[in-house]
């Protein structure tokens, strides 16, 4: 018998090395980064689902400033969520920090968020452009109906917030509507009454036909004849775009304006607004008033934005102020029943109050169907429903921005006390101030945020003494020409 | 002896050649000089390309919308910044935050450091209570600072109201100006006090106690010995808070926004205000390119300062 072959054992493999190991995990890392400077993949599309379904498994992204109806959404996503499957991120921040947000997003093209809170003149302004039309959207069949369509809106809002230049394009749904309007003690102006209406010779109580000369008139009344407050009037009138917004509100019941044709500047916008008007008779007597209004105002008003203003009011220091409605949750809050509201005072010209309502727009920055993705939760963040659940939530309040809203019966109940929706109380006042002989419409021009700043800037010099009402008007009329040249 | 010296002529052309085709070698870098070049690789890239960025943006127009573009604008920018009264007045306020805060920085950094030190019981839990406000971050030192301001409900307001004053701190420009640089100086005084103690541990006992036997008393001695023998130490102070101070801007922000009537607006809140309010970065980038000259410039010379006491290397 012979022996058998020696069989060939198998060759050992080498051991793996270091330099492999970090050779592997440079290369994967080099194809992540690569991955990850991609955009962002387009939607889940499910072509035979309902309209609501038909993207379900896409996230949405969503950044807004920190706003009532933003809070009430975030509290409470599963219904939008159980109704179409998306999933929903929303970020909040700054109003100043969302702007830079969305500029880099736009300038880098990545398309990071897919609804945007579109500031009129921070956002929408600037980057019109950028942001899709939703008439393609809202006439869609494969998409779902737009209850009540866009004339549901006030149409004022949706001029404001939501269009750009006045090619008819809807680039956002309006989405909150903070309003400037007068905030006051009802229990002192009701104590007072007939004391203040002897001395002053006229009926303190607010009223339509109530002027800014008789605001002041009261407010120095209460600076000298109670103790009940430290002051009569407070305002925010720090250096700031409240300044700004407190003081547009004599400008326009004065006449003046920031440019000819500034009604229309403020409501469809303009990437030319001509020349600045601050200049203008009226314009100076506005900020003569103004400046000499201050003077008797709390002087804590010059370092007060409108949260100053409103911790001011409720903490009891000052009889009244012009601020934002939507502060009327936190003052039944802290004041239950002792707070009025009424539309702002007339001027020689009319009355007018700020507006300081956004839109919610869909980035074109992203693919088609995320657009369309995103367009479903633009429909229902601001559906009649949605806006309900928003003004009856803990958490966020918001203010309806359609007219439907305002006529159900749970709303209008709302508006009388006892109220379980604090916001609605102020409705009658906001209701007269969207009016569009009455409703304060700043620039909605792409440089405004420059502009803004000077107004305000000048103004503070002119609170601080260091310039009369006329020179610094005089001067922000001409910083603003400037930047208006330089263009947005 | 003539073939001798033949010998020796025959040797010396043919070395002479051999010298002369020797190859020259460059000195390759070292092992450590290998290993460290991804990092300074990679500091230079995150250095000098924003910066080249940032020159190439100070002669441009900056476009966000669609991307990214540059629009050449000359040297407009540059025309701007030296006909622009506000950037003119921000650069003087900002010279006169400079000198309060880090003058009053020193100052009383200096002599929290002398009492600590001569302090002979319970240092370490004085200086560690001084050292707080130091790991404070400063966006909380300006929010807190404005609530503690804050006319309504804040503390100092009340205790100045107790006493006598009832004006609004941050609705003048002067106590404005003045809110913000103290706040600033309560926040890093420590730092000065940490380093200026630092140094004074390192003076000779025997030399204090050859002063104090020669009858020279207190401030003799902090004058002509404690003080020249911490110099180069304080210079190193003032170098770190002059940097600091020159471009500061978080305690302003958060508290003013650079107001009232534009009383605290310095250069890098109005630098900050061009980039991420105006969005014009053209303007923005010429800003910034001053503010790096002029920080460049105050860090030479404080450098050079070190330098003649023998201390930069």
């Amino acid at each position: 018998m012979g022996s058998p072959p020696p069989s060939s054992a198998p060759r050992p493999s080498p051991p793996l090395s270091r330099r492999s190991v970090l050779r592997g995990a440079a290369a994967g890392g080099a194809m992540g980064l690569l991955a990850g400077c991609g955009g962002r993949s387009d939607a889940a599309f499910h072509p035979d689902a309902g309209p609501w379904r038909r993207y379900a498994g896409t996230t949405v992204n969503f950044i807004s400033e920190n706003t009532a109806p933003t809070a009430a959404i975030a509290a409470d996503l599963r219904p939008f969520t159980e109704l179409t499957g998306i999933r929903v991120n929303i970020v909040t921040l700054e109003l100043s920090a969302l702007a830079q947000k969305v500029a880099l997003d736009l300038a880098s093209g990545n398309g990071e968020y897919d609804v945007v809170y579109a500031d009129p003149y921070q956002v929408l302004a600037p980057y019109a452009p950028a942001f899709a039309d939703l008439r393609e959207f809202t006439e869609d069949p494969g998409l779902p109906r737009l209850p009540g369509g866009l004339d549901d809106f006030i149409g004022t809002h949706l001029d404001a917030a939501g269009r750009f230049g006045g090619d008819g394009k809807v680039l956002a749904l309006p989405y909150d509507c903070p309003t400037m309007v007068w905030q006051y003690r009802a229990d002192l102006f009701k104590r007072y009454r007939d004391r203040m209406a002897d001395d002053l010779g006229f009926d303190p109580m607010p009223s339509d036909n109530t002027t800014w000369e008789q605001y002041y008139a009261i407010a120095r009344w209460f600076n000298d004849e109670t103790d009940e407050v430290r002051y009569g009037t407070g305002h925010q009138a720090k250096q700031h775009d409240a300044l700004m917004c407190d003081f547009s509100n004599l400008l326009w019941s004065y006449g003046g304006d920031y440019f000819d044709g500034g009604r229309r500047v403020g409501r469809i916008g303009t990437l030319d607004p001509g020349p600045c008007r601050l200049d203008s008779d009226a314009a100076i007597a506005g900020a003569e008033f103004y400046q000499r209004l201050l003077k008797i105002a709390d002087p804590g008003s010059r370092t007060w934005d409108w949260d100053g203003l409103g911790a001011a009011f409720r903490a009891g220091r000052i009889a009244m102020c012009p601020n934002w409605h939507e502060y009327a949750a936190s003052n039944k809050a802290a004041m239950p029943g002792k707070v009025g509201y009424a539309r702002l005072l007339k001027g020689p010209v009319r009355s007018a109050g700020m507006y300081g309502g956004t839109g919610i727009a869909v980035s074109k920055v992203i693919p088609e169907r995320r657009r369309r993705a995103a367009w479903l939760f633009v429909n229902w963040a601001t559906t009649p429903k949605t806006q309900l659940a928003n003004l009856a939530s803990k958490v966020g309040g918001g203010t309806p921005t359609r007219t439907s809203v305002y006529a159900m019966p749970r709303v209008t109940a709302a508006q009388h006390r006892p109220s379980k929706m604090a916001n609605m109380l102020s409705a009658d006042a906001v209701k007269k101030t969207w009016r569009s002989d009455t409703i304060g419409l700043r620039p909605k021009i792409p440089m405004w945020a420059e502009c803004d700043t000077a107004v305000y800037t000048q103004l503070s010099g002119m609170l601080a003494g260091d310039a009369s009402p006329e020179s610094a008007m005089r001067a922000a009329t001409s910083r603003i020409d400037r930047i208006v040249a330089r263009g947005g | 002896m003539g073939e001798l010296t033949m010998g020796s002529l025959t040797t010396g052309p043919h070395r002479a050649e051999r010298s002369s085709g020797r190859r020259i070698r460059l000195p390759l870098p070292g092992f450590a000089g290998r290993m460290m070049a991804p990092g300074l690789l990679v500091l230079a890239g995150v250095s000098l390309l924003p910066f080249a960025a940032v020159v190439v943006m100070s002669f441009s127009r900056v476009h966000l919308l669609g991307g990214l573009r540059l629009e050449g604008a000359g040297a407009d920018n540059w025309t701007r910044l030296f006909t622009d009264p506000d950037m003119a007045w921000a650069w003087a306020r900002t010279a006169g935050y400079f000198v309060l805060t880090v003058g009053g920085e020193m100052v009383l950094g200096t002599v929290l450091a002398i009492c600590l030190w001569r302090l002979r019981h319970g240092r370490n839990t004085a200086l560690s209570l001084l050292l707080l406000p130091m790991f404070v971050a400063p966006v909380i030192v300006g929010l807190l600072g404005r609530f503690l301001t804050d006319s309504t409900f804040g503390l100092y307001s009340w205790v100045l109201g107790q006493l006598g004053y009832h004006g609004d701190l941050m609705g003048d420009k002067t106590t404005a100006f003045v809110s913000v640089t103290l706040m600033d100086v309560w926040e890093w005084t420590p730092l000065v006090t940490l380093i200026a103690l630092a140094g004074l541990t390192s003076v000779p006992s025997s030399v204090l106690e050859a002063a104090s036997l020669d009858g020279a008393g207190l401030l003799r001695t902090l004058r002509h010995i404690v003080l020249p023998a911490i110099a180069p130490v304080l210079l190193v102070a003032l170098l770190i808070r002059s940097m600091d101070a020159l471009r500061y801007f978080d305690i302003i922000w958060n508290t003013t926004g650079g107001g009232p009537a534009d009383a605290t607006k310095t250069a890098s809140v109005k630098l900050y205000e061009t980039a991420f309010r105006f969005f014009d970065f053209g303007y923005a980038a010429v800003t910034g390119l001053l503010m790096l000259a002029v920080t460049t410039v105050v860090a030479r010379y404080f450098v050079r300062l070190l330098d003649r006491k023998g201390l930069a290397r």
